[in-house]
């Protein structure tokens, strides 16, 4: 009877964890989109006035949302491609160097940056006035401010890209120094040069797909980083075209208060975009979701 | 040789960020085409010592939220991960905590913050630790995920098997076992509660003026010697951790952490 009411409080305490667990990571996206929606389709809101689609209208048939979702996914893809070629550069020349020695702890310093100290650096270091402008006029190589190229605040997301790269890269080096040894790669590469593979051949058909497959999800996963990053893209980008949450964030806030309902109708359908990205992930790598526990 | 002039040359650059911070947080006057700042003292230093200075109570602002985010997240995700991993519906957990952890902060922030507007929790110090640990909490469930392992469960159940109760087998088992995940957990959501500005600037309706928020003040107020200093101050606890333990600043999904 004991050993039945034990069992009983166990199970109690296991769905009570589950339930808390469903309850703290859904209710705040869940009960959050509800209220969006209302908002977004004229329910709630202090201007609002009864159901209307005008605000999804708006945002669905115009330009800024499509802008700002486009601009954004460019700026991610350009910054993990870059950081990628850097990282693999980095981490298959220096493959000793990255184990001991100097550079193995100096390769971590950079993750000890936020976006926020790194975009107000880079602010400093590429603007028109910054640091390498003065470097340039101080060795006679501009004769005035203007001449600097504009790095930052640009319509291409310069100065956010090179932020985000220099930002990313020390981790890849990591992850894919880390991986290069777990996956035993030297072994597989030995074996293929017994069967006469060149050192292109190696680096083509052995390391990269090793390491680009097992590495995939947390490729994807940082694509969708970038593209809602917000501090980096608040500093150093310009009004238009801007980043996504940059984008949502001034709807929200501004003075003109017709423009919040399109901001919840384009955080929702940011959401929704996410949401499905995560679904297409799951059911194409489903192994990325299993550990031993449950192989 | 070009190698190690290569390496040389990229650990040279990778120390330079923390040197021109340093620089500009000496500096006052910084006219253009000047390579360095006019003045460089430690002015700017001796005033953050004064318990009245808005960046010292900034930095303990930043510290009191941030170390109350890592313990709650580090505990309560401890205890419930333990049921996620060993869960039937592991995977379909897993998928709804990786909701939150790929949706920006800032955007979370705008969906809930109505919610913290009624019950009057913007522009609070518990609102914003709140809300960061609604963040944080699905970001501590995958980094524990992984270290529920079938090997652990089996130590476990031996503990069960020689007649250790529930608490012992927690306190003396699963406890020393599991110090490495809860170091790792601890650090990285004391980092992220720690770099966060777009959602404690959102729900914290700038009231409550953390490191991040003091650096995007000073730099809308065009004090950039002081937003250097508030730059040094936010580099200050990752380096520290960098030097304990390198380690425990990175993470990437999926690690193993072995017991």
């Amino acid at each position: 009877m004991a050993r039945k009411l034990n069992l009983k409080k166990h199970l109690n305490s296991k769905t009570l964890g589950q339930l808390f667990f469903i309850a703290v990571v859904t209710l705040p996206v869940l009960s959050g989109l509800v209220y969006a929606t209302l908002y977004s389709l004229g329910f709630v809101g202090v201007l609002n006035k009864g159901f209307t689609t005008e605000n999804w209208e708006a945002i669905f048939f115009g330009s800024p949302f499509w802008t700002s979702i486009l601009f954004s996914f460019y700026v991610a893809v350009t910054s993990i491609v870059l950081s990628l070629v850097f990282s693999l550069s980095m981490a298959l020349s220096w493959k000793k160097a990255l184990q001991k020695g100097a550079l193995s702890t100096a390769m971590y310093l950079p993750l000890c940056f936020p976006g926020t100290v790194m975009a107000f650096f880079m602010f400093q270091l590429l603007s028109k006035s910054g640091f390498l402008s003065r470097l340039g006029f101080t060795a006679g190589i501009l004769s005035e401010l203007n001449q600097f190229p504009a790095l930052i605040n640009d319509a291409y997301g310069i100065g956010i890209i090179i932020t985000s790269v220099v930002l990313i890269t020390p981790f890849f080096v990591i992850l894919f120094s880390n991986m290069y040894r777990s996956e035993n790669i030297a072994n597989y590469k030995q074996l293929a040069s017994t069967f006469g593979a060149t050192k292109l051949q190696l680096l083509t058909k052995v390391t990269l797909p090793i390491l680009l497959k097992k590495s995939s999800v947390t490729i994807y996963l940082f694509v969708i980083f970038v593209m809602g990053s917000y501090e980096i893209p608040l500093l150093l980008g310009r009004q238009s075209p801007q980043m996504i949450s940059v984008a949502i964030l001034q709807k929200i806030q501004r003075f003109n208060l017709y423009d919040i309902p399109k901001g919840f109708a384009m955080s929702i359908l940011y959401v929704l975009i996410i949401i499905s990205v995560l679904l297409l992930l799951y059911f194409r790598n489903r192994d990325f979701f299993k550990t031993e526990t449950n192989a | 040789m070009i190698k190690k002039l290569l390496q040389y040359g990229f650990i040279v650059s990778i120390g330079f960020p923390v040197a021109f911070l340093l620089m500009l947080s000496l500096g006052r006057r910084w006219a253009y085409p000047n390579v360095l700042p006019e003045q460089m003292n430690f002015a700017n230093w001796e005033f953050l010592q004064r318990s009245d200075s808005k960046l010292f109570q900034a930095f303990f602002v930043s510290l009191g939220i941030s170390l109350c985010v890592a313990i709650f997240t580090t505990s309560i995700g401890f205890l419930i991960s333990k049921l996620i991993a060993y869960s039937k519906n592991r995977n379909f957990y897993l998928v709804l905590a990786y909701i939150p952890y790929l949706l920006s902060p800032v955007i979370m922030a705008v969906i809930f913050q109505y919610y913290f507007i009624i019950t009057g929790l913007t522009g609070t110090f518990l609102g914003v630790i709140i809300a960061q640990f609604l963040v944080a909490f699905p970001f501590g469930i995958i980094i524990y995920i992984n270290f529920w392992n079938p090997q652990l469960k089996s130590i476990e159940e031996l503990s069960y098997t020689l007649g250790g109760s529930r608490w012992q087998t927690f306190k003396k088992v699963l406890l020393p076992l599991s110090k490495n995940a809860i170091m790792l957990c601890f650090f990285q959501v004391f980092l992220i509660s720690w770099f966060e500005y777009g959602l404690t600037n959102l729900i914290g309706s700038g009231k409550v003026r953390t490191l991040t928020v003091s650096v995007f003040n000073f730099v809308t107020e065009a004090n950039i010697f002081y937003a250097a200093l508030s730059c040094c101050l936010l580099i200050l606890p990752p380096m520290l951790l960098l030097y304990i333990n390198k380690r425990l600043i990175f993470f990437v999904e999926k690690t193993k952490i072995e017991p």
